[in-house]
């Protein structure tokens, strides 16, 4: 009986050794088989390799360019909307007499008291809720109740409360960022891994050892979820604020230069809000780099990747 | 009635030191028709100094009774009486992964300083990973970790939950040699839960066997743990037969 062998053996035995390479491609395409090279040296055609921020800033470049030409052919009236140029010679006249910054300064202390007592309140109640029992049945469903209601439609409300002083607007901003604060971290606090405070009880830890070692660590990146969203939140919740007969601050800039048609200025007031969401997104992005180092150590490119 | 506590239960020989006395234990899950068994009049008793592995199929209740011997189940009956000083290590090195490593070994321990920590993890051969996050340790290193942080306490029981359960075969050699020269230097008694007879043979001074909620069988591990060796193939084939596996030799 002859013994067939599974593989066609080469036409020439043996193959010399300088030409082993060569004759096993050879071999390995008289068989059919397709192969392809992953890495080495490839005749790839070279391109020009432009640095993706600046491919990114192009679309920017070519709204900004028809809205100029718009302007400039007579298309655009400036009392409809003022163009580029006219926009930003407005900053520089705002800037320069100080009322820009002025108005920055009014609007950012109306954000910043409003957020602070609206991020006590959501820790407050979300601890109170989230670490026991009788408070969950006591906090929650009220909360949940009173985060369907549009906090911007309480502005009549609140009006008849408390006037149209700095009171209404920072309660209302207090008030739009104490329920994402809230959510989140009652949520995170729901969602700490029962095997870890099982471990920490194991451990010898009290309960008020469990809630700082493990229950603190669990619930942190849900808490500052919570402080990003409440950050968004918070502007919008100026922009309303700012409507209720502001006597300073960008919403009443605004509408000071709405009366008088000036619509680079408005422009100028929804660039500078638009900077500042930024800028606090920024902060945040910097509070999660310090306070979860850990996180660094298995994400370093999901923030990135997450938001392609 | 069930909180463990380190005086002793009258009755017992005080010449013996028990690390764990447990009588009469049951343990119930749900009420009415949905009440399921799994443990019921279990006695166990386990010198100090002892090392106990315990085997049984899935399901058999040998994770519940490591459970309330670390005093993480309440809803026992029975009396249930287990050394103070006791440390366990999970399956999942349930270390925190927002505290270094050394911090995750000293958590808990009063005084502790992290050359406390330093000292523990060389006696596992982690030490150089004292500074490292949590996430970043392999499986293997994750478990030594868990090991260093349940040896920190000087336990005088340790309670083992699979350890070695979700390690690769490697790495699990090496871990279960690391137990057993932990054991040797420190000598807590350990309750050492398994389904590898392998490794009951290998560390156990005593082999328990749990089925239908209760020590089924309970035997002294003799003679030499030379894997080949005749007295080992007997012995892994009895307790094979006990956890129902009849063909000997060639299951594992």
């Amino acid at each position: 009986m002859t013994v067939t062998a599974r593989h066609p053996a080469p036409a020439s035995a043996p193959v010399p050794a300088a030409a082993t390479a060569v004759g096993a491609a050879a071999t390995a395409e008289a068989r059919g088989l397709v192969v392809e090279q992953l890495s080495g040296s490839t005749d790839r055609r070279r391109r020009i390799r432009v640095p993706r921020s600046v491919a990114r800033l192009s679309g920017v470049v070519v709204v900004l360019a028809v809205w100029q030409l718009a302007a400039v052919t007579g298309r655009l009236p400036r009392t409809f909307l003022g163009s580029p140029v006219d926009v930003a010679r407005a900053a520089g006249h705002l800037i320069a007499d100080g009322e820009l910054p002025a108005a920055i300064g009014a609007s950012l202390q109306r954000v910043g008291v409003g957020l602070v007592l609206g991020l006590a309140a959501g820790i407050v109640l979300a601890l109170v809720s989230g670490l026991s029992r009788i408070g969950e049945d006591l906090v929650d469903a009220p909360v949940q109740m009173l985060r369907t209601v549009p906090f911007a439609g309480l502005v009549p409300l609140l009006i008849i409360w408390l006037g149209v002083g700095e009171t209404p607007k920072i309660v209302l901003i207090a008030l739009g960022v104490t329920f994402p604060v809230y959510i989140n971290l009652s949520a995170g606090i729901r969602q700490v891994d029962p095997g870890l405070v099982e471990a920490g009880r194991t451990l010898g830890l009290s309960r008020l050892g469990l809630v700082r070692h493990v229950v603190a660590g669990a619930a942190l990146p849900q808490l500052l979820v919570g402080v990003r969203i409440a950050l968004g939140v918070s502007w919008l919740a100026l922009v309303f604020a700012e409507q209720i007969s502001a006597t300073s601050g960008i919403g009443y800039l605004m509408t000071s230069a709405q009366e008088l048609l000036q619509t680079d200025t408005i422009v100028v007031c929804l660039v500078v809000y638009a900077l500042l969401g930024l800028l606090a997104d920024l902060v945040v992005r910097v509070l999660e780099r310090v306070l979860l180092p850990w996180r660094r150590s298995f994400t370093p490119d999901d923030v990135q990747g997450g938001t392609r | 009635m069930t909180t463990p506590t380190t005086s002793r239960p009258t009755g017992t020989t005080p010449t013996e030191a028990l690390a764990v006395d447990v009588r009469a234990l049951g343990r119930t899950f749900g009420t009415g028709d949905a009440a399921t068994t799994v443990i019921s009049d279990l006695d166990l008793a386990v010198p100090a100094g002892q090392f106990v592995a315990l085997l049984g199929a899935s399901g058999c209740g040998k994770s519940t009774l490591l459970r309330v011997l670390a005093g993480l189940d309440a809803g026992v009956t029975g009396d249930v009486t287990v050394a103070r000083n006791r440390a366990v290590a999970f399956q999942a090195p349930r270390l925190l992964p927002w505290k270094k490593v050394w911090r995750n070994v000293v958590l808990g321990v009063p005084g502790a300083t992290r050359e406390t920590a330093l000292a523990a993890l060389r006696e596992v051969r982690l030490e150089h990973r004292a500074d490292a996050w949590p996430t970043t340790l392999s499986g293997g290193e994750a478990q030594r970790a868990s090991l260093a942080r349940a040896l920190v306490r000087q336990p005088d029981l340790l309670l083992l939950d699979e350890p070695f359960g979700a390690l690769d075969a490697l790495t699990r050699l090496t871990a279960q040699e690391l137990v057993r020269e932990l054991w040797h230097a420190h000598r807590p008694a350990v309750v050492l839960v398994t389904h590898d007879v392998d490794e009951a043979l290998l560390l156990a001074d005593r082999v328990l066997v749990m089925a239908h909620g209760r020590i089924e069988h309970d035997v002294a591990v003799t003679g030499d743990r030379e894997h080949g060796s005749a007295g080992y193939v007997e012995q892994r084939r009895r307790l094979l037969g006990w956890l129902g596996v009849h063909d000997g030799e060639g299951a594992a």
